[in-house]
């Protein structure tokens, strides 16, 4: 990689809690480092330069999901971003679109994912309500948990979202998280529900028949989970519900 | 049955009939393209197939049923009219939504979005030039033929319908098929999306190609 270069980054700023401020871009100038990620760079920038600049992290490995952004016009996180990757040295950072900002890269994803939990009723639907702690859990075979797992990876990280132009146009729209959600306790033997259930929630215009295929959720998830796949699985599947 | 449930019933046929009406209407498309470019083999060719479509093998006389034709024109109307009320559905209609795209758009850099941009914009202009088309098609179908057709194209100046048709509805046609065979068959493979755009441009192109070469062939016709 190149060592030593300057980094120019254009950030996106903007304090909705600072009356009367307005939008901007403002550059910064920081000297590259060997491994330097786009995360790695915010902190410099912050430590060292502009105390007030606003964004997310927690786990600096991608697996919170926290620091997703928009990075020179792609929605990814900023942990898993190399700044060797910018041959010019020039990167731009915007919050990612479609969620209530909270200030500069800051953006409110935990209010849409909870939100969206609570809507689709995101979480395990037991066969039974008895709830016996005493009782071993039936087991599960490898292949079903690893199908499971395979879905479970998603951070919530707002990417998919965020480049989903169909979820942009109409808010109601579930989008892919929501979707690989349902899709992953469809798959679960342990759930009640059955697909007439999911097909009420997802088997209209804001689910499955709504999604225009235009697939920036596929295009762009940091952690490559098979959208595509899985939404072309649950439009046959409720389809199928249909006839 | 639940109003949401018949709702979302709704919602899931408008889906597969927006799929199934436009994987027919781009068939009739490439089969009539495929058709219409007879001409390039000759006058004769052409007269074959037009009087072919009009079921001449099936009168006495030899001339046909060009009414045929003009049934044909009334189903391609009916289906594109279906394919239009239900694709509205997906069309950023109202200012807000307009702008929300606008806004993602700036932002967010994704090339199959920008593809069903130009697939939407195609779409509102073959909404626009096909019922000419179909209407001077359905109104006179005796008239196709080399001599016809190229007094039609040429000396009416109906190549000015024709053209931006011929584009529209070859990057429309083309780029619908890929979101089908990846909305509703996507396989494992992602390397099959990457065969199947590519299979779609060159689709697009060589049926641009044609329709252009056909649209020349009528030239010498046109005196």
């Amino acid at each position: 990689m190149s060592q030593g270069r300057t980094l120019t980054f254009n950030i996106f700023r903007y304090d909705p809690q600072v009356p009367d401020d307005k939008p901007k871009m403002v550059k910064y100038h920081l000297e590259e480092a060997p491994g330097m990620t786009v995360f790695i760079a915010l902190n410099m920038l912050r430590e060292q330069q502009d105390p007030s600049l606003q964004f997310d992290f927690v786990c600096r490995a991608g697996i919170c999901g926290s620091c997703a952004m928009v990075i020179n016009g792609y929605p990814t996180l900023a942990c898993r971003t190399l700044t060797s990757k910018y041959p010019k040295g020039e990167i731009t950072l915007m919050p990612l679109p479609g969620f209530e900002l909270i200030g500069d890269l800051s953006v409110n994803t935990g209010k849409f994912m909870r939100e969206l939990a609570e809507r689709l009723k995101l979480w395990l639907h037991p066969k039974s309500d008895e709830v016996d702690i005493h009782r071993i859990e039936a087991p599960m075979a490898p292949e079903e948990a690893a199908r499971l797992y395979e879905l479970e990876r998603c951070v919530e990280c707002g990417v998919c979202v965020s480049a989903c132009a169909t979820k942009q146009m109409r808010d109601t729209f579930v989008g892919a998280v929501g979707m690989m959600k349902i899709a992953r306790f469809e798959l679960d033997s342990r759930d009640a529900r059955s697909v007439e259930d999911f097909y009420h929630v997802i088997g209209n215009q804001d689910g499955v028949f709504g999604c225009m295929t235009l697939l920036g959720c596929q295009d762009n998830c940091p952690k490559d989970l098979p959208h595509m796949q899985q939404i072309a699985y649950l439009r046959r599947k409720m389809a199928t519900a249909l006839v | 049955m639940s109003l949401a449930k018949k709702n979302n019933n709704v919602s899931g046929w408008l889906d597969m009939s927006q799929s199934v009406s436009g994987v027919i209407l781009a068939l009739f498309l490439w089969t009539h393209l495929v058709l219409v470019s007879s001409i390039l083999l000759g006058a004769d060719a052409m007269t074959f197939v037009a009087r072919t479509m009009e079921l001449s093998f099936l009168s006495a006389d030899g001339h046909g049923y060009p009414w045929v034709v003009s049934g044909i024109a009334i189903i391609v109307a009916l289906l594109a009219l279906i394919h239009v009320l239900v694709a509205v559905h997906k069309m950023p209609l109202n200012l807000q939504q307009q702008r929300a795209l606008r806004q993602q758009m700036s932002v967010i850099h994704h090339d199959d979005t920008k593809l069903w941009v130009w697939q939407a914009m195609t779409g509102v202009g073959i909404f626009l030039l096909l019922p000419v088309h179909l209407w001077l098609i359905g109104s006179a179908p005796e008239t196709i033929g080399p001599v016809g057709s190229a007094d039609r194209i040429w000396n009416q100046g109906v190549w000015m319908v024709y053209l931006p048709l011929l584009l529209c509805v070859e990057l429309h046609a083309a780029i619908g098929i890929y979101r089908v065979a990846i909305k509703w068959g996507a396989r494992r493979a992602i390397d099959a999306r990457a065969r199947i755009k590519k299979i779609k441009t060159i689709v697009s192109v060589v049926f641009v190609l044609i329709g252009l070469a056909s649209l020349l062939a009528f030239l010498p016709y046109a005196s």
